[in-house]
């Protein structure tokens, strides 16, 4: 199988203090690849790091084998789209004309989207079931269906490889599942790599190919789902006593004496 | 608009003998006219008409661009503190030279300065985030009024205090001809600049780091246009002194009629800023036997509009 995206030796820091290092992995096509670590481990640094909305300080990204340093900006957004953790809402936007805003890597700067634009805007929320949105406003719908515009927009921009950074937040029950289920579905149809910053380890076990967990800055176990899904890289990832249970082909993890591990 | 604004006056001139006027450079008409009315409306109408309408339209489209970069639909074109620095230029200029070229001049370099001292003092780590451009945009602004205050208080207050203070309030009343000319290219190639790229303004407005996502080199792209809408304020101010309210008011009611895609607000902003003027500075020259200055009847006008387009906003949306 062709490499898509592979981060090799990865370093980032903020003044002097070190956020991650030495981090590599592979994101293969059609795969969903999962990041998981507690709060402030780096995921979103490493996220913003993977399409060089910051720069990393070391190491190299190869994208299809190219460094990602000799792409200029239009041309790593051709390649990576990024779903956002964080939306703002200052204008009053269609849903719309937030989704085509996913087809400026394909405009010159004095150009403004045309028709051929918005049929692909709208056929990306087709996709998604999600073309009754197209003419709301993208303040007033709710969170659930605001990662669904943005995930359109993400279809709209026609990248390879997408990253979504902690596409569940603020989420409920009804749209976590929804979400990632469609992102999982793009992502084997389309033959997309999916790279994801996650929180929720029982969400990333059922969704994604690959984990990577990442802890104090470094890659602490990495590989296929099956593989590094254990009670033992769980308990070490999070600090905390944890254990699997085990439903049909189904597993979930859960801590397992919840009073004793309430002193985080 | 145009023509309205050209019949009435102190002086009121029949629309068709206006009309007549208008055409007589072009087409060979009669003269029924004295000297002093074809005057009127040559000389002294159409130049601060023209004057009205490009200030007007540059105002509202500096505005609305500035809007969309800062994210924020509160901010005048005046944020980044050109009018406090170009009101220290001129009144500099006021005490020490007292000619219009060097007032004109002094004003729209002080005004370039004092933007690029904000834009200096808000880089951090090689950004400049808008957060801190606002505030520095406070910063400098605060220091030029500081500044404009003390040259007020040491001016002669029979001569030089009454011109600053006029000079401040904003007038329409010094333009000549020859100054259109001299600023009509600046003004025509900012707002190009600006409609060029304004669909961009979207981006940015979505915030930086979607914008970068989306492939857009956001340093170049915010410098541009806070350079083109900076040029074409300062070109206003020079020209017209201070008139507040344009910026901030005009490109509300362009969203309320075409939305908030800068696609369409940007052209929309800029038609309606120009009518505005050109209608406010009319009143300005007529209501009363002296001139009102016009930056009062803006402030006054705008508002009241302004607060009732703030309800009205709240409640569509």
């Amino acid at each position: 199988m062709d490499l898509m995206l592979e981060c090799i030796d990865l370093g980032f820091q903020y003044r002097d203090k070190i956020v991650f290092s030495h981090i590599s992995f592979q994101a293969l096509p059609g795969r969903f690849c999962a990041i998981l670590g507690r709060n402030g481990s780096g995921k979103t640094t490493l996220i913003h790091c993977l399409n060089h909305i910051l720069n990393p300080l070391s190491g190299r990204i190869l994208v299809q084998g190219r460094d990602l340093a000799s792409f200029s900006r239009n041309d790593i957004a051709r390649t990576i789209s990024l779903l956002p953790q964080e939306q703002i809402d200052i204008f009053p936007y269609r849903v719309l004309d937030v989704v085509v805003m996913g087809r400026a890597p394909f405009l010159k700067i004095a150009a403004r989207p045309g028709e051929k634009d918005y049929t692909i805007a709208e056929e990306a929320l087709r996709q998604l079931n999600a073309q009754d949105l197209s003419h709301r406003n993208f303040n007033r719908i709710s969170g659930g269906e605001r990662q669904i515009a943005l995930l359109a927009r993400c279809l709209a921009q026609a990248a390879p490889i997408m990253l979504l950074d902690e596409p569940t937040n603020h989420l409920d029950f009804n749209h976590q599942y929804h979400l990632l289920s469609t992102m999982g579905r793009l992502c084997r149809e389309k033959g997309i790599s999916v790279v994801a910053a996650m929180h929720d380890p029982n969400l990333a076990a059922m969704f994604a190919d690959e984990i990577i967990m990442i802890k104090n800055g470094r890659v602490m176990a990495k590989g296929v789902k099956e593989e590094v899904m254990t009670e033992e890289n769980i308990s070490a990832l999070y600090d905390m006593d944890i254990q699997k249970l085990r439903r049909n082909a189904e597993t979930f993890f859960s801590p397992r004496d919840i009073s004793l591990n309430s002193q985080l | 608009m145009v023509l309205a604004s050209l019949c009435l006056g102190r002086v009121t001139i029949p629309f068709f003998q206006t009309l007549k006027i208008l055409f007589s450079p072009v087409l060979s008409l009669d003269p029924d006219w004295s000297e002093t009315t074809y005057s009127v409306v040559m000389d002294v109408r159409l130049p601060r008409i023209l004057a009205g309408l490009l200030v007007g339209a540059a105002l509202s489209i500096s505005g609305a661009s500035f809007q969309g970069v800062f994210q924020n639909p509160l901010v005048s074109p005046h944020i980044l503190g050109v009018a406090a620095g170009a009101g220290f230029g001129a009144a500099l200029a006021i005490l020490f030279f007292d000619n219009i070229w060097m007032i004109h001049l002094i004003s729209f370099l002080f005004g370039l300065a004092s933007v690029a001292m904000t834009y200096a003092l808000s880089r951090v780590y090689k950004m400049t985030p808008v957060l801190m451009l606002v505030l520095s945009g406070i910063v400098v602004g605060s220091l030029f009024s500081a500044l404009t205050s003390l040259l007020k208080y040491m001016a002669d207050p029979m001569n030089k205090m009454p011109a600053i203070v006029f000079w401040l309030l904003g007038s329409l009343n010094h333009v000549s001809f020859k100054n259109l000319l001299i600023t009509l290219p600046i003004f025509l190639s900012c707002m190009a600049v600006l409609l060029l790229v304004r669909w961009r303004i979207n981006l940015l407005s979505m915030g930086e780091e979607d914008a970068r996502s989306l492939g857009i080199n956001t340093e170049a792209l915010k410098a541009v246009i806070i350079l083109s809408a900076t040029i074409a304020t300062a070109s206003a101010v020079c020209i017209s002194g201070i008139i507040g309210w344009i910026g901030i008011m005009i490109p509300h009611i362009g969203r309320l009629i075409v939305g908030p895609d800068h696609k369409y607000l940007l052209p929309i902003s800029m038609v309606i800023g120009a009518a505005y003027l050109v209608a406010v500075d009319t009143i300005a020259r007529t209501a009363l036997t002296t001139e009102i200055p016009i930056g009062i009847l803006t402030a006054v006008f705008g508002a009241p509009v302004f607060a009732f387009l703030l309800r009205k906003s709240q409640r569509a949306s």
